[in-house]
């Protein structure tokens, strides 16, 4: 068969998911931005081109700069809590003990509910008076409407449901290990700690890096658990507010789409940042890979 | 010293696994809770202090639950836009893939790029754009809206050109000796080596478009035509406080991927782990 | 394997064929931008004129609404209406409240609106301006319907630019319940139209058991149903008389805020953060509060607690230091100016707008009906209850603080801030004065 003919089947194969893309995700894309140019009137039938007018009010919002804190917040909490009780638990599953695949069911469980179910039965399990946690704990703390407690609310839901496929990937990671490497260091009398410490971690580090960024990338995205755990009067909305919610509130409550697209730019302009970085060591955890 | 050592492996294998059931235990919790709630009354979900079982299991809960709003239609519209969103995207990205991975056309670079750059942006960035979309459409509000933008998805065809690319030239090459063309290569010969990356896009497709919430949330409003995710933010603005209605609703809506995961573990926990890989 | 084959060869030419489809429809709407919305509503137009002949194909008609207590009321109009028009059903549709504006706006612009739904007084001006509404001003003149029928000059407040768009559906007002067995077991009078503020605060004082979490008020951080009233019986304001100015910074707005608050600082109510863990209202309804201020649309609620059933009643709110201040607002029935069924549409919002409906609604007790003459059905509807106090109140009522496009916009930012006053963080005064500087600022952008 000649090239041309199979130029033509080439594009052909491509054509579905290439249109779709450039019609429903790249143009967007792009539109977003133009959005953030512009300033919409009466629903948006009436637009004026008003430039920077849209980020010079977003960069002078202290709104904005507490909402980004607050994202970076979640996510300097949330990825580090996940790595460690993840690599924890992958640790523990990579010893030969019964009952491995019930352990990882179990832990996987979080992983495949729902987010805003969730979110819901954890309104429950913080409430002040009669929920389950102080009961148990013996607390005294308004979880979720306390300013102070918060945010630990929402990562704690976070790590909650991220523990599972984290642990996963990190336990993946732990089989790759060569044996050999620790028996070598069982001769040499190591302890467990400083087996972990100078073999485990060291080759480790591929696997922990990408997930890092790939629990970062998420952190950056958290909305599902604020809308349905913190709520609309709470007043610790302002403290634990992302981007995400902030654009979704702009945007879609306070009629405000160009508003909201300046905000979600942002969110663009940190999630190339860590793309670009994930790039940039990509080899290191492709070779590993 | 051989006996102490394997003493101490005992000892640690002890500790090891009630940390491990602690944790359990824990990681279950919210599904307990979401259960026993549900079969309380407001006063018994509400009582100080806290009461664990309720005195008689009430499942006036759920009907209240099903009667005030449209579980049905959550279920139905769930259930067809994960099934949309799955078998679309599988079909049109393993085509995708394959061309992209093993046949040289002009331009394979750059359009390839096109559809990989996307996957750099955060989806809310998506979410005003295609609402003016399916506004200008007249698709607000509809069925179709909850799945028609992603109809393609870059990250299946990204994923599975890296799995096209693993494979082995020589049994392509026989079959372009036998004239086929190339979709027939890619057909018989070529789709058959990546199952398991089919199966595993299939089942991430399912549990991406089964929970997502912000989408339907901005793009439709009738009872009708919610998903369950949606549905659950309705409820929770209809019942605010009244924890039993809730926690029957978000059980309802969780079930259904709780039993298929039960049933699918381990091509589950592959497939999600697989997703992890995004970007 | 042929008949594989086959199979995904069509699935290809599906595929070929929806792709081609698809970028169509992009490029033909990707072109007229500007004048979209009016050769949407030509076309609209035509087909509703071409469809008044034929109009007894079937149909069915969305009627959206917000609450739910009034859902089997709405429903059974509808039923009412289809036994008379066999053609055309009615499918109620609840979008709660505090999801409803945001849907609507959501759906307005796509000419996705529901064919007839409940419009709120303060959103009304945003939608009309906008030309999502159908006028029915023509129908006014021609005598099809007649704005004078309606209690309490309710039609007017659906008229922008000298066009009617809205058929009064009913009008609320504001009262206090109370738990007659706390007042008993306390042996303290019940609440009566003599009392004022003052009384209010030293009685919640008196019932509250805090130790035992019974309080005699809850101090809810709420606008319609709760400070407003206060802020208009202090004398402050809440909107300037011409619409331009907050009066949330008003001394005596300051003065009625921090007065509610101070209930909660003396334990006579419970704090904020209770009551967004617990509704005040259910906390009512399972019998842990003495007073709540309520509207008469949640009578048929709190009646259906089997806790409270039969132990409550409802009173006037309280005097203040200027009046008894109360907020009447009145909901009117609208339809969509690009619903495909305008005809039809039109036939069911004159049903909603009749006496037969207000009947319906009054003997149901979902709501005071906006009918003439129609109100003492309603006030019978619950014999045990004193509901009188809400028709008597209307008399002396302020209305909404309604009439201008800046409402949807600093509406659900008032909650916001407010939130951070009731929660603590911030001061009462601070708060109030926030509000007021978000305000001015939404009127300022949204003349």
């Amino acid at each position: 068969m000649n090239s041309r003919s199979r130029y033509v089947w080439a594009y052909i194969m491509i054509a579905p998911t290439l249109l779709g893309t450039v019609l429903f995700w790249s143009w967007p894309a792009v539109y977003s931005i133009y959005l953030s140019f512009l300033k919409s009137e009466d629903f948006g039938m009436v637009n004026h081109w008003v430039g920077l007018a849209n980020y010079e009010k977003l960069f002078k919002d202290k709104e904005f700069w507490k909402n980004l804190r607050n994202t970076l917040y979640y996510m300097i909490l949330f990825v580090p809590l996940t790595l460690v009780f993840s690599t924890f638990f992958a640790v523990l599953l990579n010893a030969k003990i019964r009952g491995l695949s019930a352990y990882r069911v179990i832990f996987f469980l979080p992983q495949v509910t729902m987010p805003a179910a969730a979110a819901m039965v954890w309104v429950v399990l913080f409430a002040h008076d009669y929920g389950l946690i102080n009961y148990v704990l013996g607390t005294d703390v308004a979880w979720i409407s306390d300013t102070r407690f918060a945010m630990f609310a929402l990562v704690i839901v976070g790590v909650w449901g991220a523990i599972g496929l984290n642990m996963l990937l990190i336990l993946a990671g732990l089989q790759g290990i060569p044996k050999a490497l620790y028996e070598a260091a069982e001769i040499d009398g190591a302890v467990r700690f400083r087996k972990f410490r100078y073999i485990t971690l060291p080759l480790l580090t591929p696997t922990l890096f990408f997930t890092t960024i790939v629990l970062m990338i998420g952190a950056t995205q958290v909305f599902d658990s604020i809308y349905l755990l913190i709520g609309k009067t709470n007043v610790a909305l302002p403290e634990v507010r992302s981007l995400v919610y902030a654009y979704y509130q702009n945007s879609f409550v306070y009629y405000d789409q160009n508003y909201g697209a300046a905000i979600v730019d942002m969110l663009l302009v940190i999630n190339l940042i860590l793309t670009g970085l994930q790039f940039a060591f990509q080899k290191k955890w492709v070779t590993y890979d | 010293m051989e006996n102490r050592r394997q003493a101490a492996d005992r000892s640690y294998n002890w500790i090891i696994h009630v940390v491990l059931i602690a944790a359990s235990i824990v990681m279950i919790i919210p599904f307990g809770w979401m259960i026993l709630t549900s079969f309380k009354t407001v006063t018994e979900a509400t009582q100080i202090p806290v009461k664990i079982f309720p005195s008689h299991p009430d499942f006036s809960s759920y009907a209240k639950a099903f009667e005030k709003t449209d579980f049905k239609h959550y279920y139905l519209n769930t259930a067809f836009t994960a099934l949309m969103k799955t078998v679309f995207p599988v079909l049109f990205s393993s085509m995708a893939a394959y061309a992209f991975a093993r046949i040289r056309f002009p331009g394979r670079t750059l359009l390839f790029f096109v559809i990989i750059s996307v996957m750099m942006v955060p989806n809310p960035v998506f979410y005003t754009p295609q609402y003016l979309l399916m506004s200008k459409w007249g698709l607000v509000n509809s069925v179709t809206a909850l799945w028609i933008c992603a109809l393609v998805s870059p990250f299946a065809t990204f994923m599975l050109r890296q799995f096209f690319l693993g494979i082995s030239k020589e049994l392509e090459e026989a079959a372009i000796l036998d004239g086929c063309n190339p979709f027939q290569t890619f057909r018989h010969i070529m789709l058959p080596l990546v199952k398991s990356a089919l199966v595993a896009i299939v089942i991430i497709q399912l549990l991406w478009s089964w929970n997502e919430l912000q989408w339907p949330l901005i793009i439709n409003s009738s009872p009708d035509k919610l998903t369950l995710s949606s549905g659950l933010a309705t409820l929770v603005s209809m019942f605010s406080t009244n924890y039993p209605i809730l926690m029957a609703g978000a059980l309802m809506a969780v079930i259904p991927m709780i039993v298929l995961f039960f049933i699918f573990q381990k091509k589950f926990i592959e497939g999600v782990a697989f997703s992890a890989h995004k970007g | 394997m042929t008949i594989r084959k086959k199979g995904w060869i069509s699935a290809l030419s599906l595929t070929v064929v929806t792709a081609l489809a698809l970028t169509g429809c992009g490029s033909n709407n990707n072109g007229g931008d500007s004048n979209n919305g009016n050769t949407a509503n030509k076309t609209d137009n035509e087909a509703g004129s071409k469809n008044a002949g034929a109009s007894k194909e079937n149909v069915t008609l969305t009627y959206t609404i917000w609450d739910q207590l009034q859902q089997p009321a709405m429903e059974a109009i509808g039923k009412e209406f289809t036994a008379e028009n066999p053609n055309i059903k009615v499918k109620v549709e609840v979008i709660p409240w505090g999801d409803y504006w945001t849907k609507m706006s959501a759906a307005a612009p796509a000419g996705t609106l529901p064919d007839v739904f409940w419009m709120h007084s303060g959103q009304f001006v945003k939608y009309a301006s906008g030309k999502f509404l159908e006028p029915i001003t023509d129908k006014v003149k021609n005598g099809e319907i007649n704005l004078d029928d309606y209690a309490a000059n309710l039609g007017s407040i659906y008229q922008l630019d000298g066009e009617n768009y809205a058929i009064p559906k009913d009008f609320d007002t504001i009262g206090l319940a109370y738990n007659k067995e706390l007042f008993d077991q306390a042996n303290v009078p019940y609440p009566d139209d003599t009392w004022d503020y003052a009384k209010l605060a030293e009685v919640a004082k008196q019932l509250s058991q805090p130790d035992k979490g019974i309080y005699g008020f809850a101090a809810k951080m709420d606008t319609q149903g709760g400070y407003w009233n206060d802020i208009l019986a202090n004398g402050g304001s809440i909107l300037s008389a011409d619409g331009t100015k907050s009066g949330y910074d008003d001394p005596a707005s300051i003065e009625a805020l921090k007065a509610r608050y101070q209930m909660i600082v003396d334990k006579a109510s419970p704090s904020h953060q209770q009551m967004t863990d617990t509704d005040s209202t259910e906390m009512f309804k399972s019998g842990k509060i003495a007073m709540i201020f309520e509207g008469d649309w949640r009578t048929t609620d709190i009646d259906a607690s089997d806790i409270i059933k039969g132990k409550w009643n409802w009173a006037p709110l309280p005097k203040g230091k200027a009046k008894r201040g109360d907020i009447i607002n009145g909901l009117g029935n609208v339809m969509s100016a690009k619903g495909k069924h305008k005809d039809e549409a039109w036939l069911f919002l004159k049903f909603l707008g009749s006496k037969r409906a207000a009947e319906i609604t009054a003997e149901m007790g979902a709501a005071i009906p906006a009918f003439k003459d129609t109100q003492a059905a309603w006030v019978k509807s619950r014999p045990q209850l004193n509901l009188q106090v809400f028709i008597d109140q209307a008399a002396e009522a302020t209305p909404y603080p309604a009439g201008t496009k800046a409402y949807p916009v600093w509406f659900p930012k008032e909650s916001e801030i407010m939130a951070q006053a009731w929660g603590g963080k911030i001061s009462i005064e601070e708060g109030a004065k926030q509000v007021a500087e978000m305000m001015n600022k939404a009127i300022e952008e949204n003349k």
